[in-house]
């Protein structure tokens, strides 16, 4: 399921939707900023953003403040950035999701 | 519909954790040793995962990769190669740093799999224990599945569809045609690797023979589908810059492939023969040998697999990414490759050190040339959904834009070359 969770979302009364509730309660949707759920996130970002240099189309994201990475993911999420592949990417991404990846790689040096 | 309490929730997800611990998974037989897991196959899937292991799991696993070879070159990009872009050369990368990060890799072929005694055989009869396998064979060509065609004819009319000595031999044909010379492709049936691909190296074919400012050339696609991928996309960029060149068929224009003759380098179909001075005989597909002589593929000759981890549904000891595996929508793509092996390993280290897990989701874009500075792409996201990896986003090049757009399209294909390669093979 793609668990975009919305953090101020009121759960409905239906046990139908509990059951989600319950889902992303336990799930990594609801761990706010968690730092080895970025780790397993990035790994999607390094197929093509781990070797970027200064002059790449594809630009380096580590070691960017964590309001910057957050703020451009939301940006591509939300279609006002342009790139095609990006939006793809971060179409998909909760909330949560981005603050993890928002805190990975503001801590973490290209390899 | 049946309403789900919250209690008769905690009951199910109860079963299904209790289905899952006892299933007969192997430990390490000693609990002192390390457990090990050996990985079949160094290329886009067994790299990844290997070197995602081997990092992750900080010396807490032994890892193993076993490839034959010393030197890899990509399918990936190897039609850039074909086009004169890129030399071959630089398509083809070492396992010098992949060793250095502790990786354990045996340069010899495997020859089977004892998965009873969970050991994999090397070619020299040497056996390596496992408590974790993963198979990343790539594909093996059907050469049977064209009439005429066979091992030796590929010599004469090469698929190049394994990269290597093959896409040489095509590269060489290509490069010696006369103006007024016709190639003739014989286009594979799904599922196959790099859905693009065939049609983007008809469009290096025609790139090569442009630049070389023949007005006669003509290129023939015998298609057994009815459509492709970014079929229009394609075809408006070879009308725009090789207008009249190719000639793209499916099965109600040329009536069905008839056979191939090396001896002639004739093409037959039920409507036409042709006599090509090239010809590009891209068959069907299946897993590599080792995945299928192990009892890991199917009936369709490709590997199911669990969506959420990439393990075997035959065998829960064992891991199948990439081209082998049956990916659901997911296209035969060393982006998927690698997507996968993530999944994989992140998995493997859950099972063997208790690390923790997060839900398998997947990503792949495939880039593809039609001109100098004309590319386009199509992706996904994907997720486990419906029984298999699920497509849950998806996003392909529009008609007619702008060209600094497509010539960008290019640029990032490049970065993200060199992203990938440094993924797989550090």
């Amino acid at each position: 399921m793609s668990a975009r969770a919305r953090p101020h979302q009121a759960p409905a009364p239906t046990a139908g939707l509990a059951l989600t509730l319950v889902i992303c309660t336990v799930g990594p949707g609801s761990l706010a900023a968690d730092l080895e759920f970025g780790r397993y996130l990035a790994a999607e970002c390094m197929t093509c953003h781990r070797s970027a240099t200064a002059t790449s189309t594809i630009p380096n994201i580590f070691g960017l403040g964590r309001q910057h990475v957050a703020a451009v993911l939301m940006a591509y999420r939300d279609k006002t950035l342009p790139n095609a592949v990006m939006q793809n990417i971060a179409g998909r991404l909760s909330d949560e999701e981005i603050a993890s990846l928002a805190l990975y790689f503001s801590i973490t040096m290209k390899p | 519909m049946t309403r789900l309490t919250r209690r008769s929730f905690t009951a199910l997800a109860g079963a299904s954790l209790g289905a899952i611990a006892t299933a007969p998974l192997a430990r390490p037989a000693l609990a002192q040793a390390k457990p090990k897991l050996v990985v079949i196959g160094g290329g886009p899937g067994g790299g990844t995962l290997a070197r995602y292991v081997q990092k992750d799991a900080a010396g807490a696993i032994e890892v193993t990769l076993v490839e034959p070879a010393t030197q890899f070159t990509t399918c990936f990009f190897s039609n850039i190669y074909v086009g004169g872009y890129r030399t071959f050369e630089s398509i083809t990368h070492g396992y010098d740093k992949v060793k250095r990060e502790g990786v354990n890799v045996i340069h010899e072929a495997a020859a089977s799999i004892d998965r009873a005694r969970r050991e994999v055989v090397l070619s020299g009869g040497r056996r390596l224990a496992y408590d974790r396998l993963a198979v990343a064979p790539g594909i093996d060509i059907k050469f049977d599945s064209v009439p005429g065609y066979s091992e030796q004819a590929a010599e004469v009319m090469p698929h190049a569809w394994k990269p290597g000595a093959q896409t040489r031999l095509l590269t060489a044909k290509l490069n010696a045609l006369k103006d007024g010379d016709q190639i003739v492709m014989v286009a594979p049936p799904n599922p196959y690797r790099c859905p693009p691909g065939p049609y983007e190296r008809v469009s290096m074919f025609a790139h090569v023979l442009k630049a070389k400012g023949f007005k006669n050339a003509r290129i023939v696609v015998i298609d057994p589908k009815p459509a492709f991928s970014k079929q229009k996309l394609f075809m408006q960029g070879w009308e725009k810059h090789y207008p009249g060149m190719i000639e793209w068929q499916d099965p109600k224009m040329h009536g069905g492939l008839k056979s191939v003759d090396a001896a002639t380098n004739t093409v037959k179909t039920d409507l036409a023969e042709y006599k090509a001075a090239l010809v590009n005989v891209i068959p069907a597909q299946m897993a590599g040998r080792i995945a299928r002589d192990s009892g890991l593929a199917n009936a369709s000759g490709f590997c199911p697999i669990d969506s959420a981890s990439m393990k075997s549904t035959i065998d829960a000891n064992v891991f199948v990414v990439g081209d082998a595996s049956i990916a659901g929508d997911m296209p035969k793509s060393a982006f998927s490759a690698n997507s996968q092996a993530k999944v994989a390993a992140m998995t493997i280290r859950g099972e063997l050190t208790n690390a923790r897990t997060f839900p398998a989701r997947y990503a792949n874009t495939c880039w593809s040339l039609i001109e100098t500075d004309d590319d386009i792409f199509v992706g996904g996201t994907y997720e486990p959904g419906d029984g298999k990896i699920k497509q849950v986003t998806s996003i392909i090049s529009q008609d007619n834009e702008p060209a600094d757009l497509r010539k960008r399209n290019y640029a990032a294909s490049v970065d993200w070359y060199t992203g990938i390669v440094v993924d797989i093979f550090g």
